[in-house]
């Protein structure tokens, strides 16, 4: 499980603007995909993942660095020759054929026997939910159903590596729901190798093994959503990933016989000796200035040494969410259960040590999650 | 008094009817949400209560006088509709105040006014901007700034945080009841998004195929759906919906699924033997290692984490497919295979196949 399907290996990709300066749109990027492995490249429109995937099919050239599939380098190689099956696009499917041709059209050019090509299309149709739409031309079906004839016809290859760009972004909400979760079990059972865009982190997060989060052609992180979630690399993915997003604050920090983290016109958290772990303490060392940050689901309320004016609070059915203004700004706690505040009163908040994440004022850097150093 | 009562209103276009009868009331100060999918007529609604269409049949009131022949001028109502309508010639901070300067208000008021809810809606640093310099969504923020700076009696929203981005679209669902709460405004707020319509309504209308299919406030429309289709709009993942037929049994009323058979709660004696469509949403299953009493044995087949909590593909021995999701994100891969599932008796829905709607549980 440990060979990797896919190196890459400082990787940069300058675009050559006619007339504007040229664009780069990613840089230096270092990364492995393990075989059998779901990756996600996730970043918001301009973030490089799409450069990126398109280099690795093989659409874009590298301007810097190598691509390794399968340990050779395929730099120079044309796509049709790397053993990549995509689904994105640009790479749509042939008009005059049907969809169902259209899917089994990369079966039969690999002369599989016409029974197994037959039970491929069925199998994959059948999970994807597109049966009725077999017999119809691309240009009669719709958007969402043009998206999941383009993902089957990837699925049926056989290939080193699937890449797909938004596989469920035109879906609707029941549909997606089901489908990513029937598109997993067939990844994962097959052992097949796939690495996807999204700007969804949702999607990121429900089908990817690791997730790389992406920001100004820059990897921010390459890690699992767990790792994500609890140990984000800087602010950037600490403030991206996780919806609502972390709460964060400037406080000025006192590491003495207590640590006080104490936000500008706003509560002091404190914290005996005892509950800040050593190394947390070495971690933040001499520092004035950190911002400290907490996720919405571990705000504590009713107890704690931060006092705050509830702002709003809303049940959407199977969760409540919860705003009060500290220093000025809003501070979410989320809760599974609903929240017994009413709107203009004032509600004790804390954070529990094992809860917060203390960054570096000036890098963004993370210092430490909870307990341990970063 | 600033109510609004819409009575048996109709609206036809040449496409067809829009609204048949509808009617709605709004008490002072309160806040619905209208929501339904794209083209239920939601913005048609918008423009008969500002006057800038005129309804087919029934009457429209607002604070308790009939303006259904009024000119919209003579209404009182603010708007902040889709196409911001802003005046091209004027800075952001002009736009916003061209509601007040209509009426007379000295200059250092308007200016304060204009700039306190410019902060609160987060364009306080392009007031000075052309509306080509503002993007979309800072806009739709001048526009909804417009709306709120007169605090008028009657207030008109269509959609107002559609082209904002994610992020700011979450604060401002955060912030914007506050804001109209201290307008004291009667609103009506048009959205597309069951969570914000949850999140700003006191109350929420329905609108689906050309009439409300329920208005009510939004725990009652979450937890009690009038119909098949409210139940469908209102939840993430969307509620898991399946056919089944209660059979009577020494211990009341029974449903099978997948092999096992479960106990309705009390007061469904009437279905036995009735096909119904039985609604669950997936917060209310759980998934257990072990068997229960009335648990259902499944194959967990695809486990995928939702924010905090995981949802969880689960698949019957009769094939059907559900979705349940927990709170919290327990590591995954332990949980793929065999598992058995136990539903939340109470919390069960059931809805008559043929009309959709809801059946209510009846009384001993």
């Amino acid at each position: 499980m440990s060979e990797a399907a896919l190196t890459i290996k400082s990787v940069d990709k300058i675009y050559e603007g006619r007339g504007k300066g040229p664009v780069h749109a990613v840089k230096n990027l270092d990364m492995d995909v393990q075989r059998g492995e779901i990756v996600a490249l996730l970043g918001s429109s301009g973030c490089g993942k799409t450069s990126t995937l398109r280099m690795i099919a093989g659409f874009e050239e590298v301007t810097r660095g190598d691509i390794v599939l399968e340990g050779r380098r395929v730099n120079q190689m044309p796509p049709a020759r790397r053993k990549v099956a995509m689904a994105f696009e640009g790479y749509s499917l042939y008009p005059p054929l049907t969809v169902r041709d259209n899917i089994a059209f990369a079966l039969k050019s690999a002369r599989t026997s016409a029974k197994d090509v037959q039970r491929s299309v069925a199998d994959v149709a059948h999970i994807l939910e597109i049966e009725p739409i077999l017999d119809r031309y691309p240009s009669s079906i719709s958007g969402g159903e043009q998206q999941r004839a383009s993902l089957a016809r990837a699925l049926v290859r056989q290939a080193d590596l699937y890449l797909l760009d938004e596989p469920m972004g035109q879906l609707e909400p029941r549909l997606r729901a089901v489908l990513r979760g029937r598109l997993k079990s067939l990844l994962v059972d097959r052992r097949m190798t796939a690495i996807f865009v999204t700007h969804d982190q949702t999607e990121a997060n429900a089908l990817a093994d690791r997730v790389a989060v992406m920001e100004g052609g820059v990897l921010q992180q390459f890690a699992s959503q767990k790792d994500l979630r609890e140990r984000p690399a800087n602010l950037f993915v600490a403030t991206f990933v996780g919806e609502p997003p972390m709460n964060v604050f400037e406080a000025r920090v006192s590491n003495g016989d207590r640590v006080q983290f104490a936000i500008e016109n706003g509560p002091t958290l404190d914290f005996s000796d005892s509950e800040v772990s050593a190394k947390v303490r070495s971690a933040i060392g001499r520092r004035e200035k950190v911002v400290i940050g907490v996720r919405p689901h571990a705000v504590r309320l009713g107890v704690g040494s931060g006092d705050a004016r509830v702002v709003s609070n809303q049940w959407l059915g199977d969760q409540s969410h919860l705003a009060m203004e500290v220093a000025g700004k809003l501070m979410v706690a989320v809760s599974h259960a609903p929240i017994p505040a009413k709107v203009g009163e004032h509600l004790q908040f804390g954070v529990s040590a094992s809860d917060l994440h203390v960054f570096d004022v000036s890098t963004s850097e993370a210092l430490s999650h909870g307990l341990e150093a970063a | 008094m600033a109510n609004i009562e819409i009575r048996s209103v109709s609206k036809e276009f040449k496409t067809g009817k829009v609204l048949d009868r509808i009617s709605l009331s709004a008490e002072d100060g309160e806040i619905v949400a209208i929501f339904g999918p794209s083209g239920s007529g939601k913005t048609v609604l918008l423009r008969l209560v500002a006057g800038v269409e005129q309804p087919d049949e029934g009457r429209i009131l607002l604070g308790g006088r009939d303006v259904t022949d009024q000119a919209p001028e003579t209404r009182s109502v603010g708007m902040a509709f889709q196409n911001f309508a802003l005046f091209p010639h004027m800075s952001a901070f002009d736009n916003v105040a061209s509601a007040l300067t209509a009426h007379k208000v000295p200059r250092d008021i308007i200016r304060a006014k204009v700039e306190k809810v410019a902060t609160l809606l987060k364009i306080e640093h392009v007031l000075g901007h052309a509306p080509r310099e503002l993007s979309n969504g800072q806009k739709q923020r001048t526009a909804l700034a417009r709306a709120l700076v007169a605090e008028p009696k009657i207030l008109l929203l269509d959609d107002p945080l559609r082209n904002v981005d994610a992020k700011l679209r979450y604060e401002m669902r955060l912030e914007l009841p506050s804001l109209l709460k201290a307008s004291g405004s009667t609103v009506l707020y048009v959205t597309q998004d069951y969570k914000e319509a949850m999140a700003l309504g006191d109350r929420i209308a329905v609108l689906s195929d050309r009439d409300f299919a329920q208005i009510a406030r939004p725990a009652e429309i979450y937890g009690g759906p009038a119909t098949i289709n409210v139940a469908s709009l209102f939840g993430d993942p969307t509620i898991n919906l399946m056919p089944v037929e209660p059979l009577a049994s020494s211990a009341g009323q029974k449903i099978g699924i997948g092999g096992a058979a479960l106990s309705l709660p009390p007061g469904y004696a009437h279905m036995a033997g009735k096909p119904c469509v039985l609604g669950l949403r997936a917060e209310n299953i759980f998934v257990e290692d072990t068997a229960s009493p009335e648990s259902v044995p499944v194959e967990v087949v695809a486990v995928t984490p939702l924010n905090e909590r995981t949802l969880l593909l689960l698949r019957t021995n009769d094939g059907r497919e559900i979705l349940a999701s927990e709170a919290g994100t327990n590591e995954a891969p332990r949980r793929h295979g065999a598992a058995f599932a136990r539903f939340d008796a109470e919390s069960v829905l059931l809805f008559d196949p043929a009309s959709g709607r809801r059946i209510a549980p009846q009384a001993a």
